[in-house]
């Protein structure tokens, strides 16, 4: 049986390399990786953006761009220019022996208010050495919008492998194909199976892309993929479903999009709404993908915890399948 | 290597047969012509026999196997050739028969061997999606010969196919029988049943009106037909009448009296014209 699975898996991945939209698919976590990184701001980024004199006075550049993004401009009348832009710049100029603050007036009083005291301390002679204080790590050690953005893509990857499922099945009810499947040794199930290993690979290959791409390589992989490869399963349930259900591509991939209100509301929850209505999504198994990859990405997951997780979305599918596998059936009797 | 008893099979699961009371039985190594109307009740009991209806009522044994426990395995013995082309459009004529290939436990022929024997060889590397109607057809046909079939499906083989392709598949299906293998051939052509089949079953609103050999029926209904061309009010007029029967003899009669014949043949009554006969009904 597992040497026909492999056909039919074999068939799909040589037709899918053909083919724009799914070549389109397989690039997609590259490019998301890409944009993460090109998007998100490193841990040490700083938002305060501060303008000076260039060659004023160099022991004070060196000195405040320890603490913020530190840009330099040819005098006065440049610096004051850029401030006046709708960003939020801070001039910090000369006057005599003295310095002042140059502001717009509408900044953040906080940013306002770390540039006066990186001046003060300046001035003061105070550096990074002279504090007493001891730090320490509570083990966040990667910005929280690149986490964000990266689950949000390893999680989109595993609705991919559902769309890819969806394409491939319009592709075999346009060539009625099927139906000749049908009169071979290969069972309902052996064809279900062949036909979802695309879809199951696509979300592994998009995760582990996403990962190193984005430097979370580090992260515990094992834990990622059982969290996803659950998730996987409503989506390339759903993408037999629509694929059955409709009979040109793009039909198909518009129904497909449907998936992304309940996994868009799952996510905006997770981030967004206080602890105590995070339970109006809990019956989104999307949300427990999310959750338990946020984990993953931050270090904080446990072998149990993931277990959990995977439990609940496993059950949750299972709702789904009972509902839904009528209609797999009767849709491969039909086509 | 088919026997079939008292198989009924409603779609709606209620007494609306599609198929009502059929019984046949199809030997090791016969061509047997299964001919109906659109609607007969020819593809509900092939469904049944292919396993992809389920059985409701009846006995039915297919090449061994029981359909109440029909195994996929079945089909390692079953070649399939549909009426309508299901081929992958995206893969090379060559590429479909080597995936086909892989789905059965059997030793399978070699595609390229197929492709030339079907009059594809030269069309190997193209892909099907390119294909005509009529070479679509013959790759599903080409197809449903890939695991050596002991029993052979046929859904109207040689249809849109032109005359010198149509007989070189007529060619195959008699070499086919040679070999010993058994052919269950759906067909609205008379034609190539007469030409092909050992014997006929008529269905209509799924009933078998009659099961016989071609050169039987035609003892029976035929070689008792002549056809009178005539001229009638300056126009080309023409009857087919029974050399039997008296109201057919009558009017031969009243037509050589009354008309100036031009052409008059006794004919063999052709297969669709026996089942007009015996059916009361056309094949369309």
């Amino acid at each position: 049986m597992f040497k026909k699975i492999w056909a039919i898996f074999i068939r799909d991945l040589r037709i899918n390399t053909r083919e724009f939209i799914t070549i389109w698919l397989l690039a997609m976590p590259i490019i998301f990786a890409l944009a993460i990184n090109a998007l998100a701001p490193s841990i040490n980024d700083s938002t305060v953006r501060l303008a000076l004199v260039d060659g004023e006075n160099p022991v004070q550049e060196e000195y405040l761009e320890n603490f913020a993004r530190v840009s330099l401009f040819e005098n006065e009348e440049a610096v004051r220019e850029r401030v006046e832009k709708r960003d939020d710049y801070i001039g910090i100029l000369r006057d005599g022996d003295e310095y002042y603050i140059l502001t717009q007036g509408n900044e953040n009083q906080a940013i306002v208010d770390f540039a006066k005291t990186l001046q003060v301390l300046y001035t003061l002679g105070y550096d990074i050495e002279d504090s007493t204080a001891e730090i320490i790590e509570l083990g966040r050690n990667t910005p929280p919008f690149k986490k964000m953005l990266v689950n949000i893509s390893i999680l989109f990857g595993s609705i991919l492998g559902g769309m890819l499922i969806a394409i491939n099945i319009v592709e075999e009810k346009g060539d009625n194909t099927i139906s000749a499947i049908n009169v071979t040794t290969v069972s309902r199930m052996g064809f279900v199976l062949g036909k979802s290993m695309m879809g199951l690979l696509l979300p592994l290959y998009g995760s582990i892309t996403v990962l190193l791409i984005t430097g979370f390589g580090y992260v515990n992989i094992g834990q990622m993929l059982l969290v996803v490869l659950s998730a996987t399963m409503l989506s390339l349930l759903i993408g037999f479903v629509e694929g059955l259900a409709n009979d040109d591509m793009m039909t198909a991939v518009a129904s497909f999009k449907m998936i992304f209100f309940p996994v868009g509301g799952a996510v905006a929850v997770a981030e967004a709404v206080s602890d105590k209505w995070q339970w109006t999504v809990w019956w989104i198994p999307y949300y427990w993908t999310y959750k338990g990859t946020g984990e993953v990405l931050s270090e904080t997951a446990t072998w149990p915890r993931m277990l959990l997780y995977t439990g609940i979305i496993i059950a949750l599918c299972a709702v789904v399948f009972i509902v839904m596998i009528p209609r797999v059936r009767s849709g491969l009797e039909k086509s | 290597m088919i026997k079939v008893k008292n198989l009924y099979h409603s779609y709606s699961k209620d007494d609306k047969y599609a198929v009502k009371d059929a019984s046949f039985e199809v030997e090791k190594g016969e061509i047997f012509g299964f001919l109906g109307p659109s609607g007969a009740g020819k593809s509900t009991t092939q469904g049944v026999l292919t396993g992809l209806l389920q059985l409701q009522k009846g006995e039915v044994t297919v090449a061994g196997y029981d359909a109440k426990k029909f195994s996929k395995k079945m089909f390692n013995d079953i070649g399939m050739s549909f009426e309508q082309s299901n081929v992958y459009n995206k893969m090379t004529a060559k590429e479909n028969l080597a995936f086909y290939a892989k789905l059965f436990d059997v030793e399978t022929k070699d595609p390229q061997e197929l492709l030339e024997l079907v009059g594809l060889g030269d069309k190997a590397n193209l892909k099907a999606g390119d294909f005509s109607k009529g070479m679509k057809h013959r790759l599903t046909f080409a197809r449903s010969m890939i695991n050596n079939p002991k029993l052979w499906f046929l859904d109207e083989p040689t249809t849109g196919l032109d005359p010198a392709i149509a007989a070189t598949i007529k060619d195959i299906i008699w070499n086919e029988k040679k070999n010993g293998v058994t052919t269950f051939l759906t067909t609205h052509n008379m034609f190539i049943a007469d030409e092909l089949c050992d014997r006929v079953a008529f269905i209509v609103d799924g009933e078998i009106k009659l099961i016989d050999s071609p050169r039987n029926l035609k003892l029976q209904y035929g070689a008792k037909f002549v056809d009178i061309e005539y001229i009638k009010d300056n126009d080309s007029a023409r009857e087919s009448l029974s050399t039997v029967e008296a109201k057919d003899r009558n009017r031969i009669k009243e037509l050589l009296d009354t008309y100036e014949i031009q052409t008059m043949h006794t004919k063999e009554a052709t297969l669709e014209e026996i089942f007009i006969k015996v059916t009361g009904r056309g094949l369309v």
